[in-house]
């Protein structure tokens, strides 16, 4: 079969991809600027910045200087191979042959696709349709060749489709710079006057090769065909989904669960050999009245494990209405991490976060009582107490700091500390005695001050003085009094925890 | 016993301290302090500052640091007397040398080497362990503390309010009692008053690179280490008074006051038994016989009794001999040299061809630039080919040693601008927001934030946040960020100079430095020499050689004739392109309303067109007066004494300032003050009150209030950018000396200068077309005929040579590639590879053919590259001599390049063409559109409009004149000057900053010999230059020089 190959070219693809976010960008100057050697250079420019001489290079303060108006922001390294990679992918609808040519290009083997979407033209135009109504400026082209498709997506002017053979006398007319050569080359050949391809495509090989190095006559080759190109395509990642159609429609409870249990099997099957495990699933059940039911879990730690993912879904099973039937069940899971591989049972003795009973038993808990009913804290870096924990993410996140030891900090700190009276001297030593809760404490042991100032970006405030006391029970209390004694008016005290 | 705080962390920590030294050691005199110490992490960079303060306040300063050391906890050292502060300096520098700038390796060692007559405070830990003990590394480097540095060692106790102080406190007395030593009671003192713990915060985050969200633990959980009040450390301290008693105590052993560190003058310079006057008198009555050798006129003898006379009485001799000394050697050398300063205008300097400006003759008085009262040591800063200073620089590295010869600090401040992108950073802002935030900092001398400028940039100005990292940035700005090195500033000492203070590595490869910048020094009363670089004397160096080389003539800075009238009727015409200082638009267009006429006036236009006259608005009333279109008057006699020079309008920085000390009744030591505080911009508050005492004085003896507002307003431009008279004096001479050689040696002067780039305000390209329009023959880049330099052709002595370009133009080929063309050329290349057999690599050639240097061969540019580029293939070794493959090549023919290509790539590879200028094969086009050329304008009516295009050189944006900026244009027939307004540049600012190639319409402005346009419609014809080469080509206009931006 004849080769075909498409050629697509995102002319300012990581701008068009800020515009999609914020599309007020569209209509106003834009570029994307990263660090060189301490100064902000412009990465891209968008169409309406370019247009006003903003360029690829330029150091941004020079830019500003001219177009004040300009916004910039920060390039995200990688962005553009993310892209492109998304972009590909994307493509494979069209062709399962798509490669990406990086800094900004597509290349689609489209050999025998054409003619699905009515011919090329058509094909085309779908594709450009589509990427442009997704906000990418894109310039697409196809030719019998990588090269040659690659040279007039960028460069040509007449149609964007060349037939094979046509290769030699579309090229002719075009720049050096379409034959894909590095800058030095395309800037020698220009000083020398060559400024077309057709000035020195019929110069013999060998005296191209001793001026201009290998790589002339070889892209020449491969622009016309004389020399094949490999490709190297893009492959799809199968997304994580079972789908489990119905002979007939399931009404019962009982059904529900055995269509579970099958789709769970083919899913975890295939987590498992992936070494994956799923943080979040969804069932979607399509019923023959044309509605769809949904229901979700979540499990604390990626988990591949049949059973108690059916016991966290059973939960939910009363929740799906199957009303006249249900005939076709889809399972998809929505979140997917990587799982450690547990070694199954050789040593019994797994306690604590690593045993898998608990996270297990959590989400059990989490899905009769709520989401909300089961905390994990960690430690914070803040000295305010308040703030000096937070709540983890998932049973077996690792603290990114230690508890800070220190400081003596109570087993039980109030989530809202308690105003109490207090009897003790000033300006700074400890209380003598507190009252709580209508009791008397007459303190025995103190120690303290310490003394914490507000995180003062967050909330402006007066600084606390904490006291570790004892009273005559032997019972220990974590006390402050907020602020100074600085003009004898009295301060108020609370009760803020409890050692053991 | 009152408490004395003895660990205090200025903001010469970086990074570390929040508050000046200054500040500190303020408040703890509002406190009621008798002392204060200063202890700055491996460093004394801040104490003298603190000193200077101290004095002012009238509390005692005890100098000390904070060793943090490589092996061991930290201690506090204070010397107790002149050795111990030098052995401790010295220690300082041990560890400066041995690690990279910006840090300081010291170990126990080297502690207890140097430990004799210094009280050490080790800093305690901040934790004790969880059974409450002290950590037992740390007990044990204690016992080792003790044993080496024994009684004046003690252990330091801190109360921040931890928690577990008490515990603390205990086990730490525990210690003492165990090792029997004292202990003392420390704060640990890192801002002076607690409201800066904001910034503190902040500034651990620029520190650890963090955000103040995510800084966490990094911070302190309190404000406590701010300046306490003696009363307060006691009640603190109130279970261990003896630590208290201790401090005091430790306070009253260290006497050693920085008044002590004597400076004493290298002794070398003067022969056995003589004194250095003695010396310095018999130099300057020999000097004198040679500048004078049909004898000494009676008012110079005078004057040099005179001098001499106030030298010995001050004791500067040496000064005067150690600056005599390296400018010997600079002379010997070859280098050219010129003095300027205060006391460099002397007959005195003079005589010891210091300075080359004849004093008589611009009746400078010596004594008023160095009067007794102004109690300053004088001021000589010497000026070198910019090129050769290295050497002289280390002649003195050599002559005095690095253990007694070392460059003067600068302190790096933050800028606003600065401060605002850090504080931003730290509070977590956007890097966008911080740049906008940035950008609302209108410049770094101007401090304040204007809050329309902040809505304009989408900042609430009302935001609390926001006001917050306001505030934060207004204390941040002026803190001092680094030591750097200053540009020339040497300290010579008789001893060993890192007694004195610490040296630092500097980045440079071998080079040193102080700590201190030339402020401590001067406080110290520590001389300093300057030894600076200046490209106008390489370049008048290098026209007299070529003086000597074709004209055989010997030229000299005092031998080159003066008041030759041609010279200055040049001047007077603005011909100046090149010359020194006057050069630039502002200038040319003073000078033909100006008209200098002798020497003096050269004096008068260098420092009249300076922001401070211009800004004090001087500049006016003085060129009427000249003109006599406005009666010259004084306000009273004592007035006119000081201004008669200069028409009554004060031009000169010493003017504006007796003016203060006569007029309005300020001390000599106040007006300095003055100046000073005007010069660094952190002292904001202190301008203000300067103003009121001023205006009211003045009010007060007479004066109206207007003449009072206006000397004032100028002062405060002289503070940034001041231009005393000496300084202007010397500056004239080179103007002098420069447009003599323009004038009458147009061709050694486009040369010479053309071999001094980069320097000045033009571009090689404007510098070859103003020779031609001198009539010299501009020649281009041959393999056959250039050198590396540009050099002159034409027979020896026959008046104008031909210039002929050199390799240094082409860009991209290195000297050593030029030397070996050259050494190779024998009788002259006939054919390439003899070239490549000379040893010049391909690349290089590649660059030649590309500068079209190969004419002389018969190919141009293009056919020489494509031969070049095929050389790759050349036969060697065995096979040498045979023919190569490329000479079997069929005939390829090249296209051949337009005049107007070969002009594009001149520029491409020379930055400039002998060919034709760009412009001029626009010009039929040009013509279409009724575009005069620049050379007609003078032809035109005053108020005419026109059209003009040309290629941008110079666009200037001075400071003084808000919102105007002037650009410059060229085209093949010559230059015309264009004033854009502020509306017409916010119009027109793209075209303006973005062409190469601008046309405008404007209004024509004639004004004697000042033409101007007024811009009022720009166009880019960018795309004209484009269109030069080829429609498809690469962009051309981007090889076109985008024009110099100033400010």
């Amino acid at each position: 079969m004849e080769k075909r190959f498409a050629s697509i070219w995102f002319r300012y693809l990581t701008t068009d991809r800020h515009a999609v976010r914020r599309p007020d960008l569209r209509a106003v100057p834009f570029a994307l600027a990263a660090p060189v050697h301490g100064r902000m250079v412009i990465t891209e420019a968008n169409a309406v910045a370019e247009t006003q001489g903003v360029a690829r290079g330029m150091v941004v303060a020079d830019a500003m200087a001219f177009l004040p108006v300009l916004e910039v922001a920060d390039e995200r390294p990688g962005l553009a191979a993310r892209l492109l990679h998304v972009l590909g992918l994307w493509c494979i609808r069209y062709t399962p042959i798509v490669a990406v040519q990086p800094p900004d290009g597509l290349i689609l083997d489209i050999s025998g696709c054409a003619h699905l979407w009515g011919g090329e033209r058509r094909y085309l135009k779908d594709i450009v349709g589509r990427l442009r109504s997704r906000g990418f400026h894109v310039r697409m082209a196809i030719a019998g060749t990588i090269g040659a498709a690659w040279a007039v997506a960028r460069f040509g002017r007449e149609t964007p489709i060349v037939r094979s053979g046509e290769e030699a006398n579309t090229l002719m007319a075009l720049p050096p710079a379409a034959l894909r050569l590095e800058p030095e080359v395309t800037a020698k050949l220009h000083k020398l006057g060559l400024r077309t391809i057709d000035s020195f495509m019929h110069m013999p090989p060998s005296v191209l090769r001793r001026r201009f190095g290998e790589d002339l006559p070889r892209r020449l080759r491969q622009a016309l065909g004389r020399e094949e190109e490999p490709i190297v395509p893009l492959r799809p990642i199968p997304p994580y989904v079972e789908r489990l159609p119905c002979l007939e429609p399931i009404r019962t409870a009982a059904g529900v669960e055995i269509a579970i249990q099958r789709l769970l099997e083919s899913l975890c099957k295939r987590l498992a050999g992936e070494g994956k495990g799923l943080r979040a699933a969804s069932l979607m059940g399509h019923r023959i009245d044309g509605k769809v039911v949904q229901v979700g879990i979540t499990t604390s730690r990626a988990t591949a494990s049949i059973p108690h993912l059916i016991k966290l879904f059973a939960l939910k099973v009363p929740q799906i209405e199957p009303a006249l039937g249900i005939e076709l069940f889809v399972l998809e899971a929505s979140g997917v991490e990587d799982a450690d591989p547990v070694q199954e049972a050789l040593w019994s003795s797994t306690a604590g976060l690593e045993d898998p009973a608990l996270p297990e038993l959590i989400d059990r808990l989490k899905g009769r009582a709520g989401i909300r009913a089961i905390y994990r804290y960690l430690p914070d870096e803040h000295h305010w107490p308040e703030r000096s924990f937070r709540e983890a993410s998932s049973i077996v996140e690792l603290p990114s700091t230690g508890w800070k030891s220190d400081r003596p900090r109570p087993t039980r700190l109030l989530p809202q500390p308690e105003s109490i009276e207090v009897t003790a001297p000033i300006p700074d030593y400890p209380p003598m005695l507190f009252r709580y809760r209508g009791t008397a404490h007459p303190i025995k042991r103190a120690d303290g001050p310490e003394r914490i100032e507000r995180e003062w970006w967050m909330d402006p405030g007066e600084h606390r003085d904490y006291y570790c006391v004892e009273d005559d029970q032997g019972r220990r209390y974590w006390l402050f009094r907020a602020g100074h004694y600085d003009d004898d008016s009295s301060r108020q005290w609370f009760l803020h925890g409890f050692f053991a | 016993m009152v408490y004395v705080e003895l660990q205090v962390t200025t903001n010469f920590s970086f990074l570390r301290g929040a508050s000046h030294p200054d500040e500190l050691v303020e408040r703890a005199a509002a406190l009621g302090c008798r002392a204060v110490a200063v202890t700055d992490r491996n460093s004394f960079a801040g104490i003298v500052r603190a000193h200077v303060a101290a004095e002012k306040h009238g509390i005692r300063l005890i100098p000390g640091c904070r060793l943090d050391l490589m092996d061991g906890p930290s201690l506090l050292a204070y010397p107790t007397n002149r050795e111990a502060y030098g052995r401790l300096s010295r220690l300082l520098t041990k560890g400066n040398r041995r690690a990279e700038k910006g840090q300081c390796r010291l170990f126990k060692a080297d502690v207890f080497e140097q430990r004799e007559g210094m009280y050490f405070i080790a800093v305690p830990p901040d934790n004790l362990t969880a059974a409450f003990e002290l950590e037992p590394d740390f007990v044990r480097h204690m016992t080792t503390y003790r044993e080496a540095l024994g009684s004046t060692f003690c252990l330091g106790a801190v109360r921040t309010y931890t928690g577990d102080d008490a515990k603390k406190l205990f086990r730490i007395h525990q210690l003492c009692t165990a090792l029997d030593m004292p202990m003392v009671a420390l704060n640990d003192v890192h801002y002076h008053v607690p409201e800066r713990r904001e910034l503190q915060d902040v500034l651990t985050c620029i520190r650890e690179k963090c955000t103040i969200q995510t800084a966490g633990y990094r911070l302190h959980p309190n404000a406590e280490r701010y300046l306490k009040p003696p009363d307060e450390m006691e009640r603190l301290f109130r279970q261990y008074p003896e630590a208290i008693r201790n401090a005091a105590a430790i306070a009253d052993a260290c006497r050693f006051s920085l008044k002590e560190l004597q400076y004493v003058y290298p002794e070398e310079l003067v022969p056995q038994g003589r004194t250095p006057q003695e010396e310095l008198t018999r130099l300057t009555w020999e000097g004198a016989g040679r500048r004078y050798p049909q004898g000494i006129p009676d008012n110079v003898r005078e004057s040099i009794t005179m001098e001499l006379a106030f030298i010995a009485k001050k004791n500067y001799a040496s000064y005067f001999l150690t600056v005599h000394d390296y400018v010997r050697f600079a002379r010997s050398r070859g280098i050219l040299c010129q003095g300027r300063g205060s006391a460099a205008n002397s007959t005195v300097c003079y005589c010891l061809e210091i300075t080359s400006v004849n004093p008589a003759e611009i009746r400078l008085l010596f004594a008023r630039f160095m009067s007794d009262a102004r109690d300053e040591p004088p001021d000589i800063d010497v000026d070198f080919e910019h090129e050769r200073r290295e050497e002289v620089i280390q002649y003195i590295y050599e002559k005095y040693t690095r253990d007694r010869a070392a460059i003067v600090a600068t302190v790096t401040h933050v800028h606003a601008r600065g401060a605002a992108r850090d504080v931003g950073k730290a509070m977590g802002l956007s890097l966008d927001a911080v740049g906008r935030l940035a950008g609302t900092v209108s410049s770094h001398w101007d401090n304040y934030i204007d809050e329309q400028l902040l809505a304009e940039q989408g900042f609430n100005p009302r935001d609390p946040h926001l006001r917050k990292v306001l505030q934060l940035i207004d204390q941040y700005s002026g803190f001092p960020r680094q030591l750097g090195q200053h540009t020339g500033g040497f300290v010579i000492t008789q001893g060993r100079l890192d007694e004195l203070c610490p040296i630092i590595n500097a980045r440079m490869e071998d080079r040193t430095n102080l700590e201190w910048n030339k402020d401590d020094l001067e406080a110290l009363g520590f001389l300093k020499v300057d030894v600076l670089g200046l490209g106008m004397l390489t370049c008048i160096r290098k026209a007299f050689d070529l003086a000597k080389q074709h004209y055989g003539r010997d030229l000299t800075l005092a031998n080159v004739p003066q008041k030759e009238s041609e010279v200055y009727e040049m001047i007077c015409r603005a011909d100046t392109l090149g010359v020194f200082q006057i050069e630039s638009r502002a200038q040319m267009s003073m000078l033909p309303r100006l008209k200098p006429r002798d020497f003096y006036d050269l004096v008068i236009e260098v420092a009249i067109v300076r922001p401070g006259p211009i800004q004090g608005d001087m500049v006016h009333p003085y060129l009427r007066r000249r003109n006599n279109e406005e009666p010259v008057d004084y306000p009273s006699e004592e007035i006119r004494e000081i201004l008669e020079k200069t028409l009554g309008v004060p031009l000169f920085q010493e003017q504006a300032m007796e003016i203060a000390i006569v007029a309005a009744e300020f001390t000599a030591a106040q007006a300095d003050e003055l100046r000073r505080s005007m010069a660094t911009f952190k002292a904001k508050g202190q301008v203000s009150a300067f103003h009121e005492k001023m205006v009211t004085g003045m009010v007060k003896k007479g004066y109206t209030e207007e003449f009072a507002n206006r000397v004032f307003k100028q002062l405060e431009g002289f503070g940034s950018y001041g231009f005393p008279e000496s300084h202007a004096a010397s500056f004239a001479l080179l103007v002098y000396i420069s447009s003599w050689l323009k004038c009458f040696y147009p061709d050694i002067f486009a040369a010479s200068l053309l071999n001094s780039q980069p320097m000045g305000f033009y571009q090689p390209a404007q510098i070859i077309i103003d020779a031609r329009k001198h009539g010299i023959a501009v020649r281009p880049v041959d393999v056959n005929h250039s050198g590396w330099d540009h050099t002159l052709e034409g027979e020896f002595g026959v008046e104008h040579h031909a210039l002929r370009l050199g390799f240094r133009q082409v860009k991209g080929l290195s000297e050593e590639d030029s030397e070996r063309l050259v050494n190779g050329r024998g009788d002259g290349y006939t054919a390439l590879p003899a070239l490549v057999d000379a040893g010049v690599s391909l690349a290089a050639m590649e660059r030649l053919a590309d500068a079209d240097a190969f004419r002389s061969m018969g190919f141009d540019r293009r056919q020489a590259l494509w031969m070049v580029s095929a050389l790759k293939d050349r036969p060697i070794a065995l096979f040498a001599g045979q023919p190569s493959e490329c000479t079997k090549e069929g005939q390829i023919a090249l296209p051949l390049m337009t005049a107007g290509e070969h002009v594009v790539q001149d520029y491409a590879s020379t930055g400039l063409s002998v060919k034709a200028h760009p412009v001029s094969f626009l010009r039929e086009k040009l013509d279409l559109l009724r575009v005069t050329p620049t050379g007609r304008l003078s032809a035109m009516k005053d108020g005419m409009f026109v059209k003009v295009c040309g290629m941008i050189t110079v666009r200037q944006r001075p400071g003084t004149a808000k919102g105007v900026l002037f650009v410059t244009i060229e085209d093949e027939t010559g230059f015309a000057n264009l004033v854009v307004w502020g509306l017409m540049f916010e119009k027109y600012r793209r075209e303006i900053l973005q062409s190469r190639l601008l046309l405008v319409t404007g209004k024509l402005q004639i004004e004697g010999e000042v033409i101007h346009v007024i811009v009022n419609h720009c166009t880019n014809l960018n795309g004209w230059l484009r269109g030069l080469a080829t429609p498809e080509g690469v962009d051309a206009a981007g090889v076109f020089h985008k024009g110099r931006n100033f400010q």
